[in-house]
């Protein structure tokens, strides 16, 4: 009898136990049912993610080679200005040598006027002639000015020439840049890879970036020549200091 | 015997700038390579070159390996290298020192540095 009250206890005892279960059940099935809901609710997103980072990153070969084709189209502009700027100068060469043999041949016009000025002084109407002929010469102040713009002309047409190192430099950041849009490219195939396990990366268009040592990531145009100041102070460190170290090593 | 240059960039566009410099300084003999290989290939063809100006970033073989190249076969040893770059930070400078180019210029440069360089290089020799 005792027996059978003590199991009846333990029976309560369980059957309490599954009641405390049940009513716990009837507060997180809610619970739980909102997390499902917001787990479908997710799929979607996170295809969409899926989605847009797959798109993300089959775009940047297409960056990528727009950036090298900036920098080609650059580069062409670049020759065909300084094939022009090649062209002016020559050109410029040509008209310099052209006025300097004009100012020569009237220069020796002028002299040949005065010897027969001297020789026809006793003839009034010669010397008009020839005095009218002189009035042409006024033309020496136009080839001397034009004289002047020669080696003006030259400098302005090698400064151009200097400013297209621009080019050099910009060619050097966009391969710059073409190097981190590889890197995001790269860390984005690995997020894809580890999302969807299909050899997404095989389907990617390869990024021809040309390798670290042929570029300058820090390259800038600047006429502010704080660099060159530095290298021209270290070089005359560096020189004082090997004087310095042959006449210590005289007087060893 | 004149200068005879070597101008090493693999830009087109600086090979261009430096050979009109160089020409508008006077110097009309020069040869050009388009990185280090190309520069060595250059240099043992031809014997009467005697001045390198030579940019750093470039493929195949860098401006510093050249230098360090030069300066270790017994016949280009002495060889004056002129480094021309856009690498401005002192470590650089440092490191192109140590391989012991004779002068440095950072881009972009001016016909009066490059002359000024020349001529220190050439007044060291």
């Amino acid at each position: 009898m005792e027996k059978t009250q003590m199991n009846m206890t333990t029976l309560f005892e369980k059957l309490n136990d599954l009641k405390t279960l049940f009513q716990y059940g009837e507060k997180i099935v809610p619970i739980i049912k909102s997390l499902v809901d917001f787990m479908q609710d997710t799929v979607p997103l996170l295809e969409n993610i899926n989605h847009s980072i797959t798109d993300s990153a089959s775009k940047i070969p297409t960056a990528s080679n727009q950036i090298n084709n900036v920098t080609s189209a650059t580069e062409m502009a670049t020759t065909e200005i300084l094939d022009l700027i090649d062209v002016i100068s020559a050109n410029l060469e040509k008209m310099e040598s052209i006025n300097n043999s004009a100012l020569s041949q009237l220069n020796e016009a002028k002299s040949g006027i005065a010897t027969l000025k001297e020789r026809l002084k006793n003839d009034p109407q010669s010397l008009q002639i020839l005095e009218n002929i002189e009035k042409t010469f006024s033309i020496e102040s136009n080839l001397n000015e034009l004289k002047d713009y020669f080696p003006k002309l030259k400098n302005d047409a090698y400064q151009i020439t200097l400013s297209l190192q621009v080019q050099d430099i910009t060619a050097q950041q966009l391969a710059a840049v073409n190097h981190l849009i590889d890197s995001v490219q790269k860390r984005l195939t690995s997020l894809i890879n580890d999302i969807d396990s299909s050899d997404f990366e095989k389907g990617l268009p390869k990024i021809d970036v040309p390798s670290g040592s042929t570029f300058d990531g820090n390259a800038s145009y600047s006429k502010n020549n704080s660099k060159q100041s530095m290298v021209d102070s270290i070089l005359r460190e560096k020189s004082e200091k090997a004087s310095q170290d042959e006449i210590d090593k005289l007087f060893s | 015997m004149g200068l005879k240059f070597l101008v090493v960039d693999d830009s087109v566009t600086m090979r261009r700038i430096v050979a009109n410099s160089l020409k508008n300084l006077g110097y009309t003999d020069l040869v050009e390579a388009v990185d280090g290989k190309d520069a060595l290939n250059k240099l043992a063809a031809d014997s009467s070159i005697n001045f390198v100006i030579t940019d750093w970033n470039m493929p195949v073989l860098s401006g510093l390996e050249l230098t360090k190249a030069i300066r270790s076969d017994d016949k280009l040893k002495n060889l004056p290298i002129l480094m021309v770059t856009t690498r401005g930070v002192k470590e650089d400078i440092l490191e192109a020192l140590q391989a012991k180019v004779n002068n440095y210029i950072v881009k972009p440069f001016t016909p009066q540095i490059l002359k000024e360089k020349i001529e220190q290089i050439l007044s060291a020799n």
